[in-house]
């Protein structure tokens, strides 16, 4: 109303005389201008295809499409691309788990191999700048690609409309809207938060506050025993604080890990210094005070016990993230765990509607979103995409780090199928012994009957490197024999994987 | 015999397709394939390096219907003769190079056929999908299929893949030419059991694109069960695609859930954050003296209230963050990646109250431009409102010419509430004109 009589431009004396009341303050003119600019939303040609959502699903999607051919746009509403993983996840810790354990091997490893070094120093603020290097690059990089590619990329939060359209709330202020044949959801998860316990990312921490602390705490409890508070428990651990992980389950690594393997990495840790309370329930917790009171109690009833720690990580899971997106305008549904409903192709009820990475069903896994990202861009444009997801490995970046591929031994026995199983310890590895780091076994499950591979588990070193030979001879139905006869180089850890081939059709030679 | 069939059946779907990207037909935006009542039936190549052939006999007549599998005629070439098979259930609509044709370019149409069910008499013959072959076109395919590309390869992978979902037949495992090298197992064991290369072709394969596993070789000799290679290929199938069955969706939150949740803050005893007050006495000298002005100059009388509305909205704009605010997990997000540089203004919310004071006054509230919250008042529960705001209404109102505006905030928000009253007083004192005009 009254702001369109308002004059574009203020007459100078004005200006000033504001300016020179009070310097933080703005003309008025001008904030007006800003909203006068505002009202003029521009609605841009329709697209070929929207993405809601930057990360690894939502971004490989956009440059596949944009590779493909169509008039992409991606909605990101962080400023920076990557998504959890890029940015607050995976790629952030792998960088504190590297020099973390250099620091670690540095304090207690290197004498025994013959290196003596005088004072080491941990300086908490470069080690954290580093990550925030290669971050920034990485980011960077996915920006460039989005350029190259001709995919546009739209700073901010996304909300549908109606079935065609997305209205965004840009970052920079303002708001617009695009309109799309298609629109890909790639929103995906946030930490599943513990009941009774305030997230402030400093004393009640996730994922994201445990890559960022200021700090290394004195004691420090891991709620969840999966993946990431084992990642992250491991690299406080590392850095000198008291870590104790408290898991609900019989295990740690979460229900795929295999249950001998997880008993393995257990003790490995143990020895490294973290402390388990597995079968225990973490009942409530306290964060009013200086440090977080946690009370656990057995899972099975009975005995209580009251945790002290200065820092707690919330592990607990993560769960799909879709507040904010405007389900409610086009009538779409999640189930019970708040995962967008899908068919085999991604889509949603509304066919031009797809899903795909966290927010939708399937293990949280950046390369699994990668794949379907690619996928649903290929089922848009040639009818037919491709995900395996019988072959999708899993990797766990302690050290020793911990891979699979497949279905574990608790799985076979649960499907009723006869398998073999054989192992070869790094122990008799040429390579690890030379390295000076011999822990862990590969572990291959094969079929009784025909011998075809049906699972791979690693814990050793490189581990997460050597699970991709595991997944290829999966996706291609190779039986042990196969990758037995298939010749590895020689002095390498990968020998350990075909020795372990080798015993499960036959016998290893080195054992 | 099978085996070759098939092998062509592959080919011919390679040569199909890249007569179609050659042709530069846009590939639909829609993937689904057209399906045409009438299909075009084209010379198949039989091997690599075939470019020509000639058709012996055909063994189904036209207007014949036939199964997969059936053969359909013998085609021969310098080399052989062979049978070709065919892919689906259908009719023979037309035959259009009859027996005995000479020298048929690979790619060029020889039949018609229709979907099993059509009637042959009122169906539309498509056009043929390129006129004759020209020599050119044939010698760049030739080449082409000389050397398979991997490209090549992948798309007959592809093709194959798309056909129709396996049929009981195909998930029982079918022989088919291995174009592949075989697996190492596989070879040993050929070996081991003094079984040709060739008999490869002959096993049924039930590895992930018709590849021959070590299993169905096992299966071959007999040395496990026949039908557990395929038991074990439909289990593993299953774990290739994501398991979306038992699907739980969420119940709509009914009313009664909603309201619960509404509720449930309320039910509580809501504490009530101590509030300050913060007040700023403000002239409304300057306000009415531009009235005045833009009622001699234009004639209308605008009231004060629009005045204070306007310098509200103005000032509410891009204040300093809240520091009682809780962040959100946004803005945590955003912190850890230092990030948040960008959002350290939000905009406020602030209504101020308006207490026209008599002159007289004046003396008294001009020394504490903050007011400290009774503790009285705190302890009931009350709001700090000092004197009972006089809602302004047009000039008679605000007739006094000092006004104290006061905005109630949570403790720890001062600053920001003084920062917002501070805009209000220069809006309003400094240049009031420049609200309205």
């Amino acid at each position: 109303m009254f702001r369109s009589i308002l004059p574009r431009a203020a007459p100078k004396s004005v200006l000033q005389s504001v300016r020179g009341a009070q310097t933080s303050f703005r003309a008025s003119n001008i904030y007006f201008q800003d909203r006068l600019r505002r009202g003029y939303a521009s609605e841009a040609e329709e697209k070929d295809l929207v993405i809601i959502g930057g990360g690894v699903a939502g971004y490989v999607a956009a440059i596949k499409a944009g590779q493909a051919g169509l008039k992409v746009a991606c909605i990101e509403k962080r400023g920076t691309l990557g998504g959890t993983c890029l940015n607050v996840g995976c790629i952030p810790s792998k960088s504190l788990l590297n020099n973390s354990h250099l620091y670690h091997t540095i304090l207690h490893d290197t004498k025994h191999r013959g290196i003596d070094v005088g004072d080491v120093k941990l300086n908490l603020a470069t080690l954290m700048k580093a990550k925030e290097t290669s971050v920034s690059g990485l980011t960077k990089g996915i920006e460039f690609l989005f350029k190259k590619n001709g995919v546009e990329y739209i700073k901010g939060t996304g909300a549908f409309v109606d079935e065609h359209t997305v209205a965004v709330n840009l970052i920079e202020g303002g708001e617009t809207s695009v309109k799309a044949k298609n629109i890909f959801i790639a929103t995906g998860s946030e930490a599943t938060p513990f009941p009774g316990l305030t997230i402030d990312e400093k004393k009640v921490i996730t994922s994201t506050g445990a890559i960022a602390l200021q700090q290394v705490p004195k004691k420090m409890v891991v709620i969840g025993g999966g993946i990431i508070g084992l990642e992250m428990g491991s690299v406080w651990s590392r850095l000198g604080a008291e870590v104790t992980v408290v898991e609900y389950l019989g295990q740690i690594g979460g229900p795929g890990m295999d249950a001998e393997i997880s008993k393995m990495i257990q003790k490995m840790l143990t020895k490294q210094g973290m402390k388990f309370k597995l079968n225990t329930k973490v009942m409530s917790g306290d964060d009013s005070g200086e440090t977080v009171k946690i009370s656990t109690e057995a899972a099975k009833g009975g005995k209580e016990e009251t945790l002290d720690a200065d820092v707690v990580l919330v592990a607990i899971g993560r769960r799909p993230y879709t507040s904010g997106l405007g389900l409610e305008n086009i009538g779409l549904e999640t189930d019970d765990k708040g995962r967008l409903v899908i068919d085999q192709e991604y889509r949603t009820k509304i066919p031009h509607i797809r899903v795909i990475g966290d927010v939708t069903f399937g293990p949280m896994l950046a390369h699994k979103a990668e794949e379907e990202g690619v996928a649903a861009v290929e089922f848009l444009t040639k009818g037919y995409g491709h995900v395996n997801y019988g072959a999708i490995p899993s990797v766990m970046y302690t050290h020793p780090e911990v891979a699979w591929v497949g279905q574990n031994e608790q799985e076979l026995k649960a499907a009723g199928v006869k398998y073999k199983a054989g192992s070869f310890p790094f122990s008799a590895n040429s390579r690890a012994k030379t390295n000076l780091d011999t822990e862990g076994i590969v572990k291959f499950l094969s079929d009784a009957e025909t011998d075809r591979i049906l699972g791979v588990h690693i814990v050793g070193p490189n581990a997460g490197e050597m699970i991709a030979e595991a997944t290829l001879a999966l996706e291609y139905g190779a039986s042990s024999e196969d990758v037995a006869r298939t010749s590895h180089a020689h002095p390498t850890l990968s020998e350990a994987f075909k020795e372990a081939a080798m015993a499960t059709y036959d016998k290893a030679i080195h054992y | 015999m099978a085996s070759i069939a098939s092998a062509c059946r592959l080919s011919a779907r390679v040569a199909s397709r890249q007569v179609r990207n050659q042709y530069g037909s846009t590939r639909a935006f829609h993937p689904a394939p057209a399906t045409l009542a009438a299909q075009n039936f084209n010379m198949p190549a039989l091997s690599p390096t075939m470019t020509e052939g000639n058709i012996a006999t055909w063994r189904v007549k036209e207007g014949d219907s036939f199964a997969a599998g059936d053969v359909l005629l013998e085609i021969e070439t310098d080399k052989a003769q062979m049978d070709v098979e065919a892919q689906d259930d259908g009719i023979l609509a037309k035959i259009i190079q009859g027996d005995g044709s000479k020298a048929v370019q690979v790619g060029s149409r020889i039949a018609v056929m229709a979907e099993p069910g059509d009637d042959i008499s009122s169906l539309e013959i498509a056009p043929e999908e390129r006129s004759a072959p020209k020599q050119e076109a044939a010698k760049e395919h030739q080449s082409k299929q000389d050397t398979p590309t991997p490209a090549n390869e992948e798309k007959a992978a592809i093709s194959e893949f798309k056909t129709p979902p396996p049929s009981t037949a195909s998930s029982k495992g079918k022989a088919q030419k291995q174009k592949y090298p075989l697996y190492p197992s596989v070879q040993h064991l050929l070996r081991e059991n003094g079984l040709p290369k060739e008999e490869a072709d002959k096993i049924p394969a039930t590895g992930p694109n018709g590849r021959l596993l070590k299993g169905d070789v096992l299966a071959y000799l007999g040395r496990i069960q026949a039908s557990y290679t395929a038991e074990q290929q439909k289990r593993i199938a299953k774990l290739t695609h994501l398991d979306l069955s038992n699907i739980k969706v969420a119940a709509p939150k009914t009313e009664s859930e909603e309201k619960k949740l509404v509720k449930a803050p309320e039910s509580q005893p809501a504490v009530p954050e101590p509030e300050t007050e913060v007040a700023v006495p403000i002239s409304f000298k300057a306000v009415q003296e531009c009235q005045k002005r833009i009622q001699q100059s234009l004639g209308v009388f605008l009231p004060v209230s629009t005045f204070i509305a306007r310098a509200t909205e103005l000032a509410n704009e891009d204040l300093p963050k809240s520091r009682v605010a809780k962040p959100t997990a946004d803005e945590l997000f955003n912190a850890v990646l230092g990030l948040d540089k960008m959002k350290k203004y939000t905009r406020g919310q602030f209504i101020p109250q308006v207490t026209a004071l008599p002159p007289t006054s004046l003396r008294a509230t001009k020394p504490s431009t903050m007011k400290k919250p009774d503790i009285f008042d705190l302890l009931a529960g009350k709001k700090a409102v000092s004197p009972k705001p006089s809602p302004v209404s047009g000039a008679a109102g605000a007739a006094g010419s000092i006004n104290v505006f006061s905005v109630s905030v949570p403790k720890g928000d001062e600053k920001r509430a003084q920062l917002f009253l501070k805009r209000m007083k220069m809006a309003l004192e400094a240049e009031p004109g420049r609200l309205v005009v």
